[in-house]
């Protein structure tokens, strides 16, 4: 049943042009104007990327899809089939999710290809990745919940968007990792990205906690928000 | 109320409200097995909350609902695989095409079911590979029929099926409709054309502001709806050469006298002897028992009326 949701889901989110094209295509576009720009410091460039493929693909993909779906009464017509809520919910969520993964193994490909070093810890780093496509699926879905319209969502997905790409920056800017960092969204992703390339470990579990400290918060946001129909 | 001896839905006072507002005050019906019951009303009445708390859609805020025995909400995962539902408005993926949307639906159902035949049967065969964007309003409600019946459930609610549609693919719906009934499926059809009612349904209610104003079997509620005579007059008139009848005789300033009457058969016989032996000719003589068009009319009139 899953299956069948995620394979429709991917066929609707293949004949839409601007979604296809802001999922599939800027992430990669960035991620390889980034590596064509050259860096000394393969662990911005590859944080960036991971951010950039997380708030295109995950996060703003599942809000602008769910709303476009909701807002065609399709959520509400898969609510009277056999498939309960979350199944449904995940059956959505799949095709966007695994398409993201797959981007990141490509960016990586990419970025070792052009020089960058194969991370140390390579667990740290599959950490913020899945830790990563958790929270922007919890908060992608719970953003809908004030997103009336699919256009509405570029303004209403601004906010976290940005949260996510300066808070992986700010640790990757600063000269030591402190604790405030890990509260914003994109922290959490820059220590572990970090630390999987030979940086310091010391922040690594404060910023697994935080990290799943929000996915928490977005499930539990998606939860309280999220609603099946258009408001009246 | 009739205990029925297999109730496939049973709804005891019923309650939903929208904040504030409480849309469903109160509702009690019956559905029995392989019967069709009609849900009728005026618009903003209930019915489609109603429909939806039956279907499990809607969390209630008062009363028991039971579809084949169970609690639609709390025993959803058993009770989906044997309903079917067909929403008043619900959406289809723009971008899929109708043979996808009927292989999506089977591959998402425990039921089996073949969907070439059903593609078929609601004539929608030279439009399988056309995106439902591209689908006439009625084509869509074909479609969305042909979802909520795929497989053959064994019951299914029909929230205003043909609303919308022209009168010919009105009739294709009304045949699979009776189709399925012929089949043992038990009905619920929501629907404000009173035709729709009288030609499907066994058993019908009449909602209106949220309570269930007139309940009972088409005929026994016809039955209880004064019949109508009606005739035209020269101006001048006076409705007092008229022979006594039992019905109230209106004279309309149309030209017209509407006689109202519980005694279709007398009255009509009296007014015609009295016609013959006056050498007069009735024009535009009518005659007819109560439609349903009077009875919603009277339960409109007299929105406080609970006729059980």
């Amino acid at each position: 049943m899953i299956l069948a949701l995620s394979r429709t889901e991917w066929t609707l989110l293949l004949r839409n042009k601007t979604a296809a094209s802001l999922a599939l295509g800027m992430p990669l576009l960035i991620g390889a104007l980034l590596v064509a720009n050259g860096s000394s410091d393969w662990t911005f460039t590859i944080t960036l990327q991971l951010v950039m493929m997380l708030g295109f693909t995950v996060y703003m993909t599942v809000t602008t899809s769910l709303v476009a779906r909701r807002q065609d009464l399709y959520l509400k017509r898969l609510r009277t089939g056999e498939a309960s809520d979350p199944v449904v919910i995940t059956g959505l969520l799949v095709p966007t999710t695994l398409l993201g993964l797959a981007q990141a193994v490509v960016l990586l490909g990419v970025t070792t290809f052009a020089g960058a070093p194969l991370p140390d810890r390579p667990l740290m780093l599959v950490l913020a990745v899945v830790g990563g496509a958790a929270m922007c699926c919890a908060i992608g879905v719970a953003t809908t919940g004030f997103t009336s319209t699919p256009e509405l969502a570029q303004i209403t997905t601004a906010p976290f968007f940005f949260a996510l790409l300066g808070g992986a920056i700010w640790p990757l800017v600063a000269d030591s990792v402190d604790l405030r960092m890990l509260l914003v969204p994109g922290g959490p992703l820059a220590v572990l990205v970090k630390a999987a390339w030979g940086g310091p470990t010391d922040h690594v579990g404060p910023a697994a906690v935080a990290l799943a400290a929000w996915v928490a918060i977005g499930c539990g946001l998606a939860v309280r928000l999220f609603r099946w129909e258009p408001r009246a | 109320m009739v205990v029925m001896r297999d109730p496939v839905i049973q709804v005891e006072g019923l309650r939903c409200s929208y904040g504030d507002f409480e849309a469903v005050r109160g509702v009690d019906f019956e559905v029995a097995r392989g019967e069709l019951f009609g849900l009728l009303g005026t618009n903003g009445a209930g019915k489609t909350t109603t429909l939806e708390a039956v279907e499990g859609l809607r969390r209630t805020s008062g009363g028991v609902v039971r579809v084949l025995g169970s609690d639609p909400v709390a025993d959803r995962k058993a009770i989906r695989p044997r309903i079917g539902i067909m929403l008043q408005d619900s959406g289809f993926p723009a971008d899929l095409t109708v043979a996808e949307m009927v292989a999506f639906w089977r591959e998402t159902s425990t039921r089996t079911s073949d969907a070439d035949a059903a593609i078929e049967a609601l004539d929608l065969g030279h439009r399988r590979d056309v995106r439902i964007k591209q689908l006439s309003g009625g084509e869509r409600r074909r479609l969305d029929l042909l979802l909520a019946t795929l497989g053959g459930p064994e019951v299914l609610f029909l929230d205003e099926p043909t609303t919308g549609l022209d009168p010919e693919s009105r009739l294709r719906v009304w045949d699979v409709v009776r189709g399925l009934l012929a089949n043992g499926t038990t009905i619920v059809l929501t629907t404000h054309y009173l035709e729709e009612a009288e030609a499907l349904a066994e058993r019908i209610a009449i909602m209106h502001r949220g309570r269930i104003a007139v309940a009972g079997r088409v005929a026994d509620v016809l039955a209880r709806q004064p019949a109508r005579i009606g005739f035209d007059v020269p101006a001048g008139f006076d409705v007092g050469v008229l022979p006594m009848l039992s019905g109230d005789v209106v004279h309309e300033p149309s030209g017209r006298v509407e006689v109202r009457t519980a005694e279709l058969q007398r009255d009509l016989g009296d007014l015609l002897d009295w016609a013959r032996a006056d050498g007069r000719v009735l024009t535009g003589l009518r005659a007819n028992h109560a439609s349903l068009d009077d009875v919603f009319h009277a339960v409109r009139a007299d929105g406080k009326a609970v006729t059980r």
